[in-house]
């Protein structure tokens, strides 16, 4: 981890981005207003590439983006930047989602379990080859040499 | 530094090093392996972390240009229309795959004859036939007989993988068209096998298997090799396959270890099992006055040829109400061969495979997986909902016709950790390929369809799709068109041998490892033969 943290205004910024880019639902706010900029920072900063493309999308919205913008502005301003430089940008999305999908109260709403998916696992019922009957009727089909 | 004499080198720790090491690891044979990774413990993998997702996407990431670890070489693949995927450590790519098990048919050994496209194999499928079967074994196949696409099979030593209720409707969807469908054969354990745990329905079973249900060569053939003697050296990268000046023959390699110094195993024989991209790497680093061109590269055919297998991913979207598609192993369900062979009004030659495949966690369905990201703004949560849990794809997986003009060379601007060169990876999907592909998305929709999806999206070619490593050092008869033989002996050194991927005259249409294996260990007997041993 040797790249610093983001600054507050840093953070300002790509928060109010994340809002837009996963917006509130139900009971939640969006992922910027649920408080997970400082995890999207500390994830990008476990993975150099996405450090970097964090860094090139927070700079190019700097000069344009305002939390006084109408939303439907600032979609405009995060649609630029995708086509503008979609690398930087779908990595910044990607690290939204794994922050903003690894959280509890996100987990709860969609009903995925949460944690290591080991020990545990999931159950499923054994093979049953009953299924097979009718496939079983054909006749094989494989092409002699 | 060197060291002592090895009567059997063999380079790379991966699917078929492997097989190779254990099949020859009672002859009395002193045997080395250099593996440029290392042991990965199984409580490491990432399914054991809650940051799962995460770790998937970087640190334990399929492509090595995303995981950039010191044991990692990068891949330029500018020039690809297909990611190269690989692992590096002992076990090899074996570590991530969903061990997806199909045999190749038999007439996958005869295109030529019958199609009249690439060229036959110099050894048929009832040659390898002996040698699937022990493979089986050993990597512990759960499966079930008496498939009609293909030959009568042995008995498999452990049953079916469930279906789950997502297997089972496709299994129905597909009956309803009177298409060809069978449980997969899976080297994933359904019942507790030879020391490893039953398969506990996790899911995402491409990051590594803590419970070691899968199997992995770091978990199924490298304990008994080493048990026989067989030393494993780790960190060892190899940069040269060494040659006698004078009689070309190889003599050893050379190699950096974890400190960064230079290192000379010599050998009797060598065994390289680098991969469809790092054999090819390795040999045309291995290059000297009397191999100009490159080691075992007489008919300028190394590195050429390569084939991945054209991939496209169709996934239906269910609100039926039936269990979440993620639990079970991601790729290990069924598979159709309903489109298997040649058919010429198909407007394509050969044809393809479809293989289900699961849905998985909650960020990773976001990121797209095999799809363009959920929709981020207003549309996001609808997007998310309708794909999380409720959706099931179907891969198509081609036959990939080998091109000389698709190819590993060595980069001139890229090295690895160690600043040797790295592969260069020049490759296009073919007109066939393409045709291909578009008549299995139009079937693959039929099928999802008939399994009641409301709604089906298709990725008509996936491009990090490329796990299948093949062609790059052919074998053959006649040594002009070919750089082995069927024995895998490199035609023009005689204790040179390739035994990975690399080795393939073309590709069939189904994942290659247990062909792979099964060629290795055929190998290995003809080596020991060599040896009189
Ligand atoms: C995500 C994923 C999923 C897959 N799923 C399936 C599947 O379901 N079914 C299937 O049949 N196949 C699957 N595969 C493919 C399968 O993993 C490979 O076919 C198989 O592992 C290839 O075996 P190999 O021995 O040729 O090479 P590998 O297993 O890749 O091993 C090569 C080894 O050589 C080492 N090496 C390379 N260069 C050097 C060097 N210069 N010095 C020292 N060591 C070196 C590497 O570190 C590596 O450990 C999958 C692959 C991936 C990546
Ligand atoms: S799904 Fe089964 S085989 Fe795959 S990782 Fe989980 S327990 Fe292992």
């Amino acid at each position: 981890m040797t790249n610093p943290p983001m600054t507050d205004t840093q953070m300002t910024i790509l928060s109010g981005a994340m809002d837009r880019l996963v917006p509130p639902i139900d009971d939640l706010p969006g992922a910027g207003a649920m408080g997970l900029a400082p995890e999207v920072d500390s994830l990008a900063r476990r993975h150099a590439p996405y450090h970097h493309a964090v860094v090139i999308f927070i700079e190019k919205l700097a000069s344009t983006w305002s939390a006084g913008l109408l939303p439907a502005q600032q979609d405009a301003l995060l649609r630029d930047l995708e086509a503008a430089d979609g690398a930087a940008f779908n990595a910044v999305l990607e690290l939204v989602y794994l922050a903003y999908y690894s959280e509890p109260r996100v987990h709860r709403r969609v009903g995925w379990r949460g944690g290591p998916l080991q020990p545990e696992g999931f159950p499923l019922a054994p093979f049953d080859p009953a299924i097979l009957q009718a496939t079983r009727q054909r006749k094989p089909f494989w092409r002699q040499t | 530094m060197a060291h002592d004499l090895a009567d059997i080198l063999i380079i790379g720790a991966g699917a078929s090093g492997a097989a190779v090491a254990w099949r020859l690891s009672d002859a009395g044979l002193r045997i080395v392996c250099l593996e440029q990774g290392r042991w990965h413990k199984p409580g490491e993998y990432s399914t054991s972390f809650p940051d799962w997702e995460f770790r998937g996407a970087t640190s334990f990431s399929f492509n090595p240009n995303v995981r950039a670890l010191p044991e990692d070489y990068p891949v330029d693949d500018t020039g690809s229309d297909v990611t190269p995927l690989m692992f590096n450590a002992v076990g090899g790519s074996t570590v991530h795959w969903t061990a997806h098990a199909p045999r190749f048919h038999p007439s996958d050994f005869r295109v030529r004859s019958q199609d009249g496209v690439a060229d036959d194999w110099p050894l048929s499928y009832f040659d390898l036939e002996p040698y699937y079967d022990l493979n089986d074994q050993w990597m512990g196949c759960s499966g079930t007989a008496g498939d009609p696409a293909n030959p009568p099979r042995a008995p498999r030593p452990m049953p079916s993988l469930p279906l789950g209720p997502d297997g089972e409707r496709l299994a129905r969807g597909f009956d309803s068209l009177g298409w060809h469908w069978w449980p997969s054969d899976s080297y994933i354990n359904s019942v507790p096998y030879r020391g490893r745990a039953a398969c506990n329905n996790c899911g995402p079973n491409g990051l590594g298997c803590t419970v070691q249900a899968k199997a992995s060569t770091d978990v199924t053939y490298w304990p008994a090799a080493i048990a026989n003697g067989v030393e494993l050296r780790t960190k060892a990268r190899v940069f040269e396959v060494t040659t006698d000046a004078t009689t070309g023959r190889a003599t050893g390699a050379r190699y950096f270890d974890a400190d960064g110094n230079v290192q000379f195993q010599p050998a009797r024989v060598v065994v390289v099992a680098t991969n469809g991209i790092g054999t090819p790497r390795l040999l045309l680093l291995s290059k000297s006055e009397r191999h100009p061109n490159g080691l075992a590269n007489s008919s300028g055919l190394l590195g050429r040829n390569l084939m991945f297998h054209p991939c496209a991913a169709i996934t239906g979207f269910f609100s039926d109400g039936l269990d979440p598609t993620y639990r079970g192993p991601l790729g290990n369900i069924l598979l159709s061969q309903e489109f298997y062979e040649t058919d010429s009004a198909r407007g394509f030659v050969r044809g393809y495979t479809f293989q289900m495949n699961r849905s998985t966690g909650p960020a990773r369905t976001a990121m797209g997986f095999t799809m363009a990201p959920v929709a981020w703004g207003e549309r996001h949560h609808a997007d998310f909902a309708m794909r999380f849990g409720n959706s099931t794809t179907v891969i198509a997986l081609g036959e990939d016709l080998p091109e000389e003009h698709n190819r590993v060379e060595l980069s001139e601007s890229l090295t690895d950790s160690n600043g040797i060169a790295a592969p260069k990876v020049s490759y296009r999907l073919s007109e066939n390929s393409a045709r291909m592909m578009a008549h299995a998305c139009r079937q693959a929709e039929t099928v999802l369809d008939a399994a009641g999806a409301h709604t089906v999206k298709a990725t008509v070619q996936l491009r990090p799709s490329g796990w299948h490593l093949m062609g790059t050092a052919r074998m053959g008869d006649d040594p002009r068109r070919s750089v082995v033989d069927h024995s895998c002996r490199a035609h023009d050194v005689d204790n040179l041998y390739v035994v990975d991927g690399s080795v393939f005259v073309t590709g069939a249409s189904v994942n290659p490892t247990p062909t792979l294996q099964a060629i290795a260990l055929r190998a290995a007997d003809h080596i020991r033969k060599a040896h009189n041993r």
